[in-house]
């Protein structure tokens, strides 16, 4: 099994081997009663190096990033900022995540911002739909919205310079 | 003594009051443009009875939410730099975003690039942008409690809502920022309920005044954000409130349009209508509903006479 340190000691996540498994993050998580490991374990596991573990749970991608567990930790060790490290970490190995439906919406309105530098909402509720196949999903809501001009059918205007700005980016990555 | 006496948002100081040289502006972000167009609406309309001078910042882009920092955290720094970076050119000194998910974005942002030098000079580089930190990001909450303030919002109210009953719902990324950055207490904050009471609102205790409502999950995991916003009206609609004051577009939204499907399912007796804190500030301060844009709610709040 592959041994690597995950995020141990950085400036912005805390040093996770500080964790003392008091478990405060677990009992404070709204959401702690659909994950299949609490988080907890999965500072436990990240700070003994067991990324591969971690990397295949529920618990990732079930996170509702809400920071209750960050905000509850004795020695200051941002859980919810290692849960979306992990996360990346997940994508980057390309292992399929366990919540698919959760990964595609993230990528779904990350490439919308990517268009024009704004979100365009109607869009994103309509490409994630598609992509997980459930085209009606959610649509009760959509003629309430429109009848309280809540949804726009025009995406917004792209924002000034921001296109050019993200391919600068993009470029110096590769 | 109740907690309300107790919490005293003033212990968690900031310099009260507007100075000449601040530059204030307005960080809309994505949601106040379209699917939460009321809270724009309102906020424009009580700034000016308030004579906030400000600006709407420019060319500003999403701050990416929870998804880009879920997929890509450089991306999440970058964007989110090219905002305060964008910001500082502009003068901009304090920076007031209305949305709890931007502003968290904004501010946890701006910390790390305080905490981590190397991290600051790496992102300078990529984003070929400059950010020194001279931008101060405010939560709309502390910009109205700590810098407009209690006394100038009494002046300003006109009809009273004396008789409603409020239970005031921060959620989650409000006040959950980086310790060095917090305007009021984390678990129990009491800036919305101070303004409230200014309003002439009952304010109440209760207990989810900070949990989460899931709207991260609102379109992937409708199953817990139900859950989580049906936990929310429940404890509010037991302590007897006619409405739930929030300051964030998504708690709003998820309130306001997920309630309908699940008032049964958790006993909930009679529609709990969420209007923005700036909706209930401009009835106060004597506007039409219309003009706060109350018609735009899905569930209707019903003034008493």
């Amino acid at each position: 099994m592959e041994t690597t340190l995950v995020e141990t000691e950085t400036a912005t996540y805390g040093n996770t081997s500080l964790c003392y498994q008091c478990a405060k993050c677990s009992s404070g998580c709204p959401v702690s009663e659909e994950m299949d490991i609490l988080p907890h374990q999965v500072i436990h596991l990240a700070s003994l190096g067991l990324e591969d573990r971690v990397l295949y749970t529920d618990t990732i991608w079930i996170c509702a990033n809400c920071y209750a567990c960050a905000v509850k930790c004795p020695n200051d060790i941002d859980i919810t900022g290692v849960m979306n490290s992990l996360k990346q970490k997940a994508l980057d190995k390309g292992i399929t995540p366990r919540r698919p439906e959760v990964c595609t919406f993230h990528k779904v309105f990350a490439n919308d911002i990517y268009r024009r530098g704004k979100v365009h909402e109607l869009w994103i509720m309509g490409e994630y739909n598609l992509r997980m196949r459930k085209p009606f999903k959610n649509m009760m809501l959509a003629p309430r919205m429109f009848l309280k001009n809540k949804l726009k059918l025009r995406p917004p205007r792209e924002v000034r310079g921001f296109r050019g700005w993200l391919k600068k980016i993009l470029s110096r990555k590769r | 003594m109740t907690p309300i006496e107790r919490n005293d948002v003033r212990r968690h100081k900031r310099e009260k009051g507007m100075m000449k040289d601040q530059k204030i502006a307005l960080y809309p972000g994505c949601s106040l443009e379209t699917s939460s167009s009321h809270y724009l609406q309102s906020l424009e309309k009580v700034f000016e009875l308030l004579e906030v001078e400000y600006t709407i910042m420019n060319d500003w882009n999403c701050c990416g939410a929870t998804s880009v920092k879920s997929i890509d955290q450089d991306m999440n720094l970058m964007l989110n730099q090219r905002n305060l970076a964008l910001a500082e050119q502009q003068g901009i000194t304090e920076l007031v975003v209305p949305c709890a998910s931007c502003y968290h974005r904004l501010v946890s942002t701006s910390w790390e690039l305080q905490q981590d030098p190397d991290r600051r000079q790496w992102v300078n580089q990529q984003t070929g942008l400059t950010y020194r930190g001279d931008v101060k990001v405010r939560n709309i909450l502390d910009f109205l409690y700590n810098l407009v303030g209690l006394e100038k919002i009494g002046q300003k109210v006109q009809r009273p809502l004396e008789g409603l009953t409020v239970a005031c719902y921060y959620g989650c990324l409000n006040t959950r920022v980086p310790k060095s950055e917090t305007f009021d207490v984390m678990e129990y904050p009491m800036s919305m309920d101070r303004i409230a009471q200014v309003l002439g609102a009952h304010v109440v205790d209760w207990s989810y005044k900070t949990d989460c409502c899931g709207a991260s999950l609102f379109l992937t995991m409708d199953n817990i954000s139900e859950r989580l916003v049906g936990k929310i009206l429940r404890d509010a609609s037991l302590r007897g409130v006619d409405c739930i004051a929030v300051s964030c577009p998504m708690c709003q939204t998820n309130l306001d349009t997920k309630q309908a499907h699940i008032r049964d399912e958790f006993e909930i007796q009679k529609p709990l209508p969420s209007p923005f804190i700036t909706q209930l500030m401009g009835l106060a301060f004597g506007c039409r509903p219309e003009e706060v844009g109350l018609d735009k709610n899905f569930e209707t709040l019903e003034l008493l006479p």
